[in-house]
């Protein structure tokens, strides 16, 4: 029997959604487990500064307009930096500093991983009192963060540990993300949105610069790239098809990179510098198949907030994407990848909450992806898929927390199911 | 109560279709998009009806017919939504058929359509499960557990969880008879999976007298088990016609 259409259908949009959907996993078990048991403890109130604070410090005694308004102004300012930032690299790009890009990105990538990866290493040892010694630890932390850059940018690596370094600086971005405040983390993830429709769609939008520079070129994008390489079916023809996707680091002190592997043979590197504590992750994707189309995409998923109560347990992360799709043999898309937003949500009674929030917020936030993806393939063109998916998201978000929390607990706790 | 606990609860409701996920969908990547998609179908058929129910709630949890209405006319809703994800589903076949044709690959077998519909029912059942069960069953990973009164021999989060199980069991497969029965036009599948399904919700209203639970779940596990029985006749048949119609 010749094998059915139903064994490769969809496997590259499953190539891309699986690994978001792990990050956004993994992300959740390990602010989970991080969380400090004591609801009440001071320790997890004092607030870091970052690029997304820059203006306003969020106290959970300040009043509601307050808070948005500060929340806005950091959205705003926020923002600025991204653009400010872009415009730096494609600047960069036209000029050609390649190399200062590359060795940039490298430098940026081994100090996401060490730095950050590093506190949350420590976080992890002191929580489950794990008995390593500190000279053991440093050097497992060096390893870890040199085996990071050169499989992220040197080929010769198994795809494999490619992949899973790309998870890894997700998930370390999205802890990161974790420490910002409720409310600036729902206005940052609506101004990221709209400003990544605009940088992707608008005629000046830096991101649609940068694309057509790499495509007038007919280069590779400056970022970093997560390929998925499917198994190669009978109809591949004799090219690999792969998945690229770009995820990019923050390292502490505020710069971002953006960092492009070219697939298959080519290697090229490129770095943009944000002075933000911000995580902006570019996703490509390109899909080779019959009719030449490249994909590229990311998962998002979207904060959980939570209640008066002082402890937060939500999940969510963000991530934005913008897609650009052109319609010729090397197309490529570029998708904007926000790290993801994960916050501690919720007590006791809360947690439930919180709980079936967060998962009809990432199973709205999947298929969000997966709509922006079918778009990619319908549109053919650049097309930013953060709006999206922050919108089914934000939107299922409430209407989960709104409507159905009262409902379903009501009805569960009589063990009344249907 | 511990986290061993807790995960015990999770694989009670959700054991047996991480099975079916891990050897039957997971192979094919349109199963995953399909199971998706039927979750958050019925994500959204549960935010229209606790929409539509918001009105009304907190119910007074005394008497037992406002509840019954609550499930019929939640039952209700969801079997006009399985019938409108079967017509979504007729043109889905019709896409996917000329798609087929295009790369020159044989056409859906039927092996093929009952996958798709068993991905959609696990969509419903897995959706039933998180958010019935799996949600609130962040407080049994701490230190204490939780009774209710009217079931006051197991724990609320095991009680939770087998129901949950007998509900992913008639969602699943009675999303593949009512597939089938609305291809095949068989009245009986047709009748059947309402049936079934509103008999379930039902049951579960025995739960609310004092001490119902014990003869409750038990009458579940058979609307569970006659799902599944008559699921797995109505495959059997259909799979040896069209073997007897491709040997002839």
């Amino acid at each position: 029997m010749e094998s059915s259409i139903l064994e490769s259908i969809g496997q590259e949009i499953i190539g891309v959604m699986s690994p978001v959907s792990l990050c956004m996993l993994l992300v959740v078990l390990l602010v989970y487990s991080l969380s400090p048991s004591n609801p009440f403890s001071s320790s997890s109130s004092t607030p870091i500064r970052t690029a997304a604070n820059l203006v306003y410090l969020e106290n959970p005694s300040d009043t509601a307009a307050e808070k948005l308004e500060g929340a806005l102004l950091n959205a705003l300012v926020f923002v600025i930096l991204i653009a400010i930032v872009t415009f730096v690299l494609v600047l960069l790009y036209y000029y050609n500093f390649t190399n200062f890009l590359k060795n940039y990105m490298r430098f940026s990538a081994f100090f996401v991983l060490g730095t950050m990866g590093g506190s949350i290493f420590l976080s992890i040892i002191q929580h489950f009192s794990i008995p390593i010694d500190s000279i053991t630890c440093f050097l497992l932390l060096f390893n870890f963060t040199i085996v990071g850059v050169l499989s992220m940018f040197s080929g010769g690596m198994p795809i494999v540990l490619r992949q899973g370094y790309m998870v890894s600086l997700g998930i370390i971005v999205a802890a990161w993300f974790t420490k910002l405040p409720e409310w600036t983390t729902w206005v940052l993830l609506v101004a990221l949105a709209l400003y990544d429709l605009v940088a992707v769609l608008a005629p000046g939008g830096p991101l649609k610069l940068l694309v057509e520079l790499a495509s007038s070129r007919d280069e590779e994008l400056p970022a970093l790239i997560y390929e998925a390489r499917p198994t190669i079916s009978c109809n591949e023809g004799n090219q690999p098809s792969s998945l690229g996707l770009l995820v990019g680091g923050v390292s502490d002190s505020g710069s971002v990179e953006l960092q492009a592997v070219s697939n298959n043979n080519v290697h090229r590197d490129g770095s943009e510098n944000h002075r933000s504590p911000e995580h902006a992750a570019i996703q490509v994707r390109r899909l080779e198949n019959v009719e030449g189309e490249r994909n590229r995409d990311e998962g998002e998923r979207l904060p959980l907030v939570g209640h008066s109560s002082e402890r937060y347990l939500s999940d969510g992360n963000s991530s934005e994407y913008s897609t650009v799709v052109r319609n010729r043999e090397s197309e490529i898309v570029v998708d904007e990848e926000m790290s993801p937003l994960v916050d501690l949500l919720g007590i006791d009674n809360e947690r439930e909450q919180v709980r079936s929030d967060g998962m009809g917020d990432s199973v709205a936030a999947s298929r969000g992806l997966g709509c922006t993806l079918i778009l990619l393939s319908v549109c053919r063109r650049a097309l930013p898929a953060l709006p999206i998916s922050i919108t089914l998201g934000v939107v299922f978000y409430f209407l989960t927390r709104l409507l159905m929390e009262p409902f379903v607990v009501g009805t569960a706790t009589n063990l009344m199911m249907f | 109560m511990t986290v061993a606990a807790g995960i015990g609860y999770a694989l009670v409701a959700l054991g047996p279709s991480l099975t079916l996920f891990v050897s039957v969908i997971s192979k094919k990547p349109f199963l995953i998009l399909t199971l998706l998609s039927s979750t958050l179908v019925w994500l959204i058929s549960l935010i229209i009806l606790s929409g539509i129910w918001r009105a009304f709630l907190p119910l007074n949890s005394k008497t037992w017919w406002p509840l019954a209405i609550l499930i019929f006319t939640s039952v209700a809703f969801q079997e006009g939504l399985r019938l409108l994800f079967w017509k979504v589903y007729k043109r889905l076949e019709d896409i996917l058929d000329a798609f087929a044709d295009r790369v020159s690959k044989p056409r859906l077998y039927l092996t093929d359509k009952m996958q798709i519909a068993l991905a959609g029912g696990l969509g419903h059942g897995v959706a039933h499960a998180v958010f019935f069960c799996l949600s609130l069953l962040t407080p049994a990973f701490g230190p204490a557990t939780y009774f209710v009164d009217r079931c006051s021999q197991i724990p609320f989060f095991l009680v939770s969880a087998i129901i949950a199980l007998a509900f992913v069991t008639v969602h699943t497969f009675s999303m593949v008879i009512a597939f089938n029965g609305y291809s095949e036009g068989n009245k009986v599948d047709q009748v059947f999976v309402p049936s079934v399904h509103l008999a379930a919700g039902m049951m579960t209203l025995i739960n609310f007298a004092s001490g119902g639970c014990i003869i409750g779940i038990p009458l579940l596990f058979l609307m569970a088990i006659l799902t599944l029985m008559h699921c797995g006749r109505m495959v059997w048949r259909r799979l040896t016609e069209n073997q007897r119609q491709g040997n002839s």
